[in-house]
């Protein structure tokens, strides 16, 4: 249908539309009026997605000079490529409506990994090993050795597209990553490069958080973006974790030795090159002095050519004359693994700041701060000039230089933690050096400064007020929707007591209670009964799982539970997982029914859905707080608390309900769908746990479902599961949760619509 | 004492039998009971007849062993040999024990597959009651030319029946029971063990490896319990235990299929992640190099429970769709096969069709679109077995949709609203009533259709005997007719036999038939045409036997 959101016209490629898209539609067209940012949440299963392309697309043509281009990041592969099917779709729509092809070029993008297509390098499994393999057929030096000794072996799709791919643009159309794999067949491109190249002029983007927030990739990547873009973080709940992650680097000691043996290896390549040539060397010297930057031309293959800070705290001077000779340069690495190493060797525990620690190293080993800062950049250069082709070996020494870089450019928002052991295994030393940001904000602040509206998304962002607090971020809009149901079709219940009014949690000191543990496998037993299909439940960690499942299994609980459903469990490894999750799926499809026991915060809780019968209900047991006795985390709230004036209760237990309501919204994928959710601890009745769910959840919990015992909920849960297998057709929602062009267009319900978001 | 022209295989004395002493045989194919000081046996029965046998308890006074036969009927011996009754008794279980099943085998395949047809055949199960009940052939005359059909008929028909999934908890079923002193009692059914062979089939081999010759079956399934394998919670202590093979077979066959990946991208955790951080970037890192040295007992305990489960989910699961991907986790450590599925990494030409569907299910939103489809009317079946066996209609591939009788039905209706006798040109009364009557049954126009009236004016149950009364005889006839051209004395036999059946099932089914419905309906000659048919069969036999007879002379 076609929409008009306050005069502008947005297709929108389905004869049906939920209020609550046209209400999201309406804030987002605000926002990018505004030239601002905005924190919007939304259910998922009311198409937010498509939502977004449809305004933002019918924006971009509308506006194509205020709008130049869509950075849409997203988190996992699947969903990148979700987003492009479903442009996809809005495009073929446009093109029927329309009768005209538009020249809209979208396009995803992703690691080599997903789309190399070079038949030996791509069969390699791991990330790392394809990045390492095409770094060492396509980098810039080994390509000019090639002048020299046609022997060498480049890989031919890169040539290829480096030859004639530039001059010719990708043709218009929206490519998801199997597309431009066919494509680069083809034509005999790379596609990897091609897309990183097409990017430039597309107009449509998909990539992954990591492209915009790591400043060692992005910096490659995203670089020459257009300013006058609008970027898109969806399932946005979790993206402060990614800013902290992408700046914080750990040091073990097997690091340290590895790094060690790295020194070694450029000691004896510069002796060698030395003895061969010199004038390479001092060629390199002379670049260094003068300050000059790399050319431009060789950047794109060289993947290491990063650095791990921000452009904007780049120097943009010359590289300080006591690192300036390669020797040099060795020399001030092993004294700075010298003082690492010595640092390591402490038998309690440190903490200490960025600004401590340059004092430190600077009264031991006498090693500046400039120098430092310069480290990761003259290694950079240093590595080119030796022409090391493989130089995943070198991630070593790469990831000591970018430490160093760090803590000598930022003296904020850093901590610096030395661990000699870990803190369940007292007696094995294991030390490690944490250096940890604390500070979302300092990753993402160029994304914000740079580009004129960034919309933050997901379906779980309550409380809405804390995400611009902890980014630093002033929105123009914050909006979370309700979802609009002809039938209640998410059941969230609280159990907070076992059949014996034995109160169940998972707090700590009632953890290895045998009463509690029994009541849950009790609760879960009961469930497995009542519920087809498929069942989803979550624990707070995976240790608490194991021992669960361990005095489930002494009990006789587990077999018991086998009588009605087969149980699958999460694993630490992934492979495994996997595996079982398939194995899990099979079963809800053949009707055998099935259990997945799984962690929050793990990999099935943040990736992977559980539509329709894959889970008809989510059993949350206790509250999925972080391990709080972690120094990392301590140090974190301390700083929330000085710098943002975040109590550190409050950022827990806001940190806890997001992951909760994560899991639970994974059963509920949709107005047809329908789901328990069933939170087992009873300090989720509470005000304050309670109202940090998000709003769609908690305007379902009434005070009828609060602390309810085990048989309590089998009853609520047995209605609810027999109501909710009734037909339910098109015709039930229409006029309530589903509208046609013209319900819309009534003045009743365009007042309804002023409703469903609800302003903060 | 008897024909010595059978094998004895044992022989035990004072064994009573209807408080009567005797001694039993055991012979190569039957067991037999003889009382003493007699010469024959009083009691003789076919290893294949026996069902099952069963022995008293082991505390009772009464040391006996009872067979039960396929008939239900059973027979109950009692050892009386006061030294040596215990011995005995479990000598013969034992001897029975291995004897039986090669018997059973055979019988029980035969007879379930009997029992099969005939329950499943209704046709087939009347005419079995019309000829073998009433005696009119024998049952192996009936089933002679029956099974063998059969057996030559596709088994993919004969074995159409769904197969029955496992239990998820048959491992639980077997609740250890303490047997008061210190012990485990672990009660063992054949489902249990069919069970645990379709699920483990690593067991199963080393079952067929191990029984009989090292390990009797009661030995082996106390091994099975005690094994680390049984309880996955205790750590290995030994190799010597015969299961440590079985877990690492499990083992291998579980890497192997997590080596070969998901199908479904959707769920492949491996590839979810775009970009990963590489190694020492982060925050919480629970570091590799911690991972297995200072890991307590529990802790590995503990994951070994979860991986079992994981594991025996997945058999299960296997066990019900047996044919399909876990036929390849059994030979995969020969790991030959596993890129024959196509599911190898390389094949990248079976994936992307995977992974569109997925993803398109995945952006689907069904209540946002329009249905599309034509609508439907549902069908209100009052007597479905009408529906099935309805007419066929003439020209099969023209076909109306719904919509389409919808939207006639609808025209029909506004035509008849609108209809307006044109009444200057009906016809004359006269010419009408004739018109009529010629249309009606018994009319000048009707007279073809007069036969088919039968099925009205005959009430249900004499077609339904009819119907019988025709299968019988067809059946019969086949087996006449079958005899020609009679070339072999064996066939002659037959055909005479046959004959005469077919006599007497003329007398014993068709006479009585045809005075009930003289009874009833004088005029009808309902069962002319099976007599004509007999009447050929005669007329053949006949001209058979005279000819036999001038060729005799």
């Amino acid at each position: 249908m076609k929409l008009n959101i306050e005069g502008l016209l947005v297709y929108f490629p389905y004869d049906y539309i939920y209020p609550e898209q046209y209400s999201y539609m309406l804030e987002l067209k605000r926002t990018l009026d505004a030239k601002g940012h905005g924190v919007l949440e939304m259910p998922s299963g009311t198409g937010k997605t498509i939502s977004l392309l449809s305004l933002i697309v019918a924006y971009q043509r509308a506006f194509p000079l205020d709008v130049t281009k869509l950075i849409y990041c997203s988190r996992t592969v699947p969903e990148i490529e979700k987003v492009v099917e479903e442009l996809r779709k809005l495009m073929e729509f446009y093109a029927k409506e329309t009768g005209e092809r538009n020249n809209f070029l979208a396009l995803a993008l992703s690691s080599r990994k997903n789309l190399c297509i070079h038949p030996e390098v791509s069969s390699l499994r791991f990330g790392k090993e394809v990045d390492g393999k095409c770094h060492s057929l396509t980098a810039s030096y080994i390509r000019a050795q090639r002048h020299v000794n046609p022997n060498q072996p480049v890989c031919r799709f890169y040539e290829e597209f480096d030859a004639v791919g530039r001059q010719v643009p990708l043709p218009a159309g929206i490519y998801n990553l199997d597309d431009l794999k066919d494509f680069g067949r083809r034509k005999g491109w790379c596609p990897y490069y091609l897309a990183r190249y097409a990017i430039l002029h597309a107009n449509i983007v998909v990539y992954s958080y990591h492209y915009l927030l790591d400043p060692k990739i992005a910096d490659l990547v995203s670089k020459e973006l257009a300013k006058k873009s609008v970027v898109v973080f969806d399932e946005a709940h979790n993206i402060d974790n990614v800013c902290i992650d992408s700046m914080s680097v750990n040091i073990t000691r097997r690091t340290l030795d590895r790094c060690q043996n790295n020194v070694d290896t450029l000691q004896n390549t510069i002796q060698k090159i030395k003895e061969t040539d010199a004038a390479k060397l001092r060629e390199e010297y002379r670049r260094l002095v003068e300050g000059l930057k790399e050319a431009n031309v060789a950047r794109e293959t060289d993947i290491y050519l990063s650095n791990p800070v921000l452009p904007d705290e780049i120097l943009k001077e010359a590289v300080p004359g006591t690192i300036r000779t390669a020797e040099h340069f060795v020399g001030f690495l092993r004294r700075f693994l010298e003082y690492l190493k010595s640092r390591l060797r402490v038998h309690h525990v440190v903490q200490e700041s960025a600004p401590q620690f340059l004092k430190d190293i600077f009264d031991k080993v006498c090693i500046d701060r400039k120098p430092l800062r310069f480290c990761a950049e003259r290694l950079q250069s240093l590595l080119r000039t030796l022409e090391i082709a493989d130089i995943a070996d070198f991630s070593a020494v790469t990831l000591i230089s970018n430490f160093a870089t760090l803590v000598s450019t930022y003296s904020q928002g850093f901590t610096i933690i030395i661990e000699p052991f870990e803190d369940r295994t007292p007696t094995i030393a294991n030390p490690v050096l944490h250096f940890s940001c604390m500070d979302p904000s300092i990753a993402i602040k160029p994304v914000f400064q740079r580009f004129q509206s960034v919309i933050i998304t997901s379906g779980t962002l309550s409380p809405l007020d804390i995400y611009p607090r902890i980014l630093d971020f002033r929105p123009v809009t914050m909006a979370s929707f309700t979802m609009t149901l002809a039938r209640t079709c998410l059941c969230p219940l609280i159990v907070g007591r076992g059949n014996d009014q034995v109160a169940l949690s998972s707090k700590f000191e009632t953890r290895e209670d045998f009463a509690v543990i029994r009541n849950y496998g009790n609760l879960l037993l009961e469930m497995s009964a009542v519920v087809p299909d498929g069942i989803v439940a979550f624990f707070t960690s995976y240790v608490y799982m194991e021992n669960i499942v361990a005095s489930w299994y002494e009990q006789g609980i587990l077999e018991n539970i086998q009588r009605n459903k087969l149980i699958f469990i999460e694993t630490q490894d992934a492979a495994e997982t996997s595996m079982a999750l398939e194995k899990y799926q099979e079963a809800c499809e053949n009707g055998r029914g099935a259990i997945l026991l799984s962690v929050a915060r793990g990999k099935v809780s943040e990736g992977i859905d559980f539509v329709h019968h894959f889970g008809r209900a989510v059993i949350m047991f206790g509250v999925p707080y972080v391990y709080t006795q972690s120094r990392i985390l301590k140090a974190r709230l301390e700083y929330l608390r000085d710098q943002f004036q975040i109590r550190e209760n409050d950022f827990l237990t806001f940190d806890a309900m997001r992951h909760a309501a994560q899991c639970v919204g994974r059963a509920i994928r949709g107005k047809t769908d329908y789901g328990l959710m069933i939170f087992a601890d009873k300090r989720y009745a509470r005000a304050d746990k309670r109202g940090k769910l998000p709003r769609w959840i908690q305007e379902h919990i009434n005070d009828g479902s609060l602390n309810l015992t085990v048989d309590e909920t089998v009853q609520l849960s047995k209605h609810f599961l027999r109501q909710m297998a009734q037909p339910f057709r098109q015709e039930d929602q229409l006029g309530l949760s589903l509208l046609t062009l013209e319900q819309l267009e009534s003045e009743e319900m365009l007042q309804k619509i002023t409703q469903i978001a609800h302003q903060t | 004492m008897a024909s010595l022209s059978e094998e004895v295989l044992l022989v035990v004395k004072k064994v009573r039998q209807r408080k009567q002493d005797g001694t039993l045989y055991l012979m190569a194919e039957r067991v037999a009971w003889g009382p003493e000081g007699k010469d024959r046996f009083t009691v003789s029965h076919l290893y294949a007849d026996i069902r099952c046998q069963k022995i008293s308890p082991d505390g009772k006074a009464k040391i006996q062993l009872q067979l039960v036969l396929h008939t239900g009927e059973s027979t109950t011996f009692h050892f009386a040999n006061e030294s040596s009754a215990l011995k005995d008794r479990d000598a013969t279980k034992e001897l029975l024990q291995q004897l039986l099943p090669k018997f059973k085998k055979k019988a029980n395949k035969e007879l379930e597959e009997k029992n099969r047809m005939l329950q499943e055949d209704p046709v087939l199960f009347q005419l079995y009651k019309d000829l073998v009940v009433s005696q009119v052939i024998s049952a192996e005359e009936f089933w002679a030319n029956r099974l063998g059909g059969i057996n030559n008929t596709d088994p993919a028909v004969v074995n159409n029946k769904q197969e029955v999934g496992i239990s998820g908890a048959f491992l639980a079923d077997i609740r250890p029971q303490t047997d008061g002193c210190n012990g485990l009692r672990y009660n063992l059914t054949a489902d249990i063990i069919e069970s645990i062979f379709r699920t483990y089939p690593a067991v199963k081999q080393k079952y067929s490896e191990n029984v009989p010759h090292n390990l009797t079956e009661k030995e082996f399934w106390t091994r099975f319990f005690q094994s680390h394998y049984f309880h996955r919670d205790r750590i290995n202590t030994g190799t010597q235990d015969i299961f440590s093979e079985c877990a690492k077979q499990d083992e291998k066959g579980l890497k192997s299929l997590v080596i070969q990946g998901v199908k479904n991208p959707l769920v492949d955790l491996l590839s979810l992640e775009d970009k990963t951080l590489d190694e020492g970037y982060g925050i919480c890192t629970t570091l590799p190099s911690t991972s297995n040295a200072n890991k307590t007992v529990k802790e590995s305990s503990n994951s070994a429970i979860i991986k079992r489960f994981n594991h025996h989910s997945a058999m299960v699961l296997a066990a019900g769709s047996r044919k399909g991907v876990f036929t390849s986790l059994l030979t995969a450590s020969s790991s030959e096969t596993s890129s024959t599925d196509g599911n190898s990494r390389d094949s990248d030409f079976f994936q992307p069709p995977v992974k569109k569907v997925k993803l398109q299910e995945a952006i689907e939103y069904e209540d946002l679109q329009r249905e599309n489809r034509p609508k439907t009317v549902a069908l209100n079946l009052k007597k479905s077995d009408r529906y099935a066996h309805g007419p066929v209609p003439l020209q099969s591939q023209h076909y109306t949709t719904s919509q389409d009788i919808i939207n006639s039905v609808n025209y029909i209706r506004h035509e008849m609203m609108n209809y307006k006798p044109n009444l200057t040109e009906v016809l004359s009364s006269t010419a009408a009533s004739s018109a009529i009557a010629a249309l009606s049954p018994g009319g000048v126009l009707m007279q073809a259709g007069a036969q088919q009236a039968i099925n009205q004016m005959v009430p249900t149950e004499v077609q339904g005997e009819l119907k019988h009364l025709y299968v019988a005889a067809g059946e019969l006839l086949r087996h006449f007719w079958s005899c020609f051209p009679v070339n072999t004395p064996f066939l002659e036999e037959k055909v005479m036999k046959m004959k005469s059946n077919l006599e007497r099932f003329q007398v014993t089914k068709l006479c009585p038939f045809q005075e009930k419905i003289q009874r009833q309906y004088l005029s009808t000659n309902l069962t002319g045409h099976l007599e004509e048919m007999l009447q050929t069969a005669y007329s053949k036999f006949h001209i058979w036997q005279t000819r036999r007879m001038m060729r005799k002379t």
